[in-house]
């Protein structure tokens, strides 16, 4: 057991490799994260280093989940799609779900495209339930796998756990 | 020496159980066509993610993996290279076949030119980290690179030039990750 129940979900799923970049809305997430071996974490610099450090686990057998803040969609974009979309690599995302109304300013742009960015690249997505951690990564590592692709589990404010 | 007769020499030096990731574009081209092997993944996209795939191998694997990269590559995702020295992976192997420029647009100069990667690399972490401007010392340097402690890091000074451009690597993408996955699976 570590910090995170959904940390702890994603580990039951199958998931053996995490690598991301903190969002104070999976904070409990990443506190989890810090208590993994060397080998199973990759605190990374930008979130395109760390999808892409994601394909590499997974082409060496490691499933692979990548966490972030909905900002780092935007740097992922190439590699999403020129990596995972187009080599067929499964990964799950848990990506907090940043600009709702109250949220500070510099999220509200992209936090308002969120789903729409998604559903373009065909990414399949969920909201987190508190309470629900289990079925959320269950849900998520099966919707990557079934599709070859990215999946996205969106984490508001409340739902990191 | 031209960046295809630099990528010919180092994949003869590897042990076949090494795992390579062949940067996108022209290294992955020559790469095959010097020598295909089933533990190369041959990258086509995601510019600037060589050193980052090639760190999730490594973390993950026993096996050396060894890294493909060029210079405009690696400057395109620097991030990348700072993970690796910061990590600190002792099977990581990173070469950079260094044109100097983007020789896949026409050859517009790169800023490898006026920056030092291997000092940024050893400031990074790398365990091991040098340049090698003059090709009849390549192959010794890239013997020396394959015996040093990891990770460790060659840029090495390859041609501008490209007479004798490589085909397309003959496989769809999904056919190429799939292949990896597999030889990594026995």
């Amino acid at each position: 057991m570590s910090a995170s129940r959904r940390l702890d979900a994603l580990l039951a799923a199958g998931v053996g490799f995490v690598a991301g970049v903190p969002c104070s809305y999976l904070k409990t997430f990443f506190a989890g994260c810090a208590e993994l071996p060397l080998s199973s974490f990759l605190p990374a610099v930008r979130e395109d280093h760390a999808v892409a450090a994601c394909a590499g686990a997974w082409l060496g057998g490691t499933r692979a989940a990548a966490a972030m803040q909905n900002s780092g969609l935007g740097y992922c974009l190439e590699v999403l799609t020129s990596l995972h979309l187009m080599y067929a690599v499964p990964l799950p995302m848990l990506v907090s779900d940043r600009g709702d109304p109250g949220d500070f300013e510099e999220h509200r742009i992209l936090g308002q495209r969120t789903r729409r960015l998604l559903d373009l690249f065909e990414i399949p997505w969920a909201e987190a339930r508190s309470g629900a951690e289990g079925d959320d990564a269950n849900w998520l590592v099966a919707a990557a796998e079934r599709g070859r692709r990215p999946a996205v589990l969106l984490v508001g404010k409340g739902a990191d756990s | 020496m031209t960046r295809a007769e630099a990528v010919a020499v180092v994949l003869p030096l590897l042990a076949d159980d090494d795992i390579v990731v062949a940067a996108d574009g022209a290294i992955s081209r020559e790469a095959y066509r010097a020598h295909d092997r089933s533990r190369t993944f041959y990258m086509l996209g995601s510019m600037g993610q060589v050193a980052s795939i090639a760190l999730g191998l490594a973390l993950t694997r026993m096996e050396r993996v060894v890294a493909l990269d060029g210079d405009g590559n690696l400057l395109m995702g620097l991030g990348g290279l700072a993970l690796a020295g910061g990590r600190q992976p002792a099977n990581f192997y990173h070469l950079v076949l260094d044109n100097g420029c983007y020789a896949t647009t026409g050859g517009q100069p790169a800023l490898s030119q006026d920056v030092d990667l291997a000092a940024v690399a050893a400031g990074a972490g790398y365990a091991w980290a040098r340049r090698c401007f003059s090709a009849e010392h390549v192959t010794e340097a890239m013997t020396a690179w394959l015996a040093a402690p990891g990770p460790a890091f060659l840029d090495i000074e390859v041609d501008a030039s490209n007479t004798d451009p490589a085909p397309r690597v003959p496989m769809t993408p999904e056919e190429m990750a799939a292949r990896v996955r597999a030889a990594l699976a026995t």
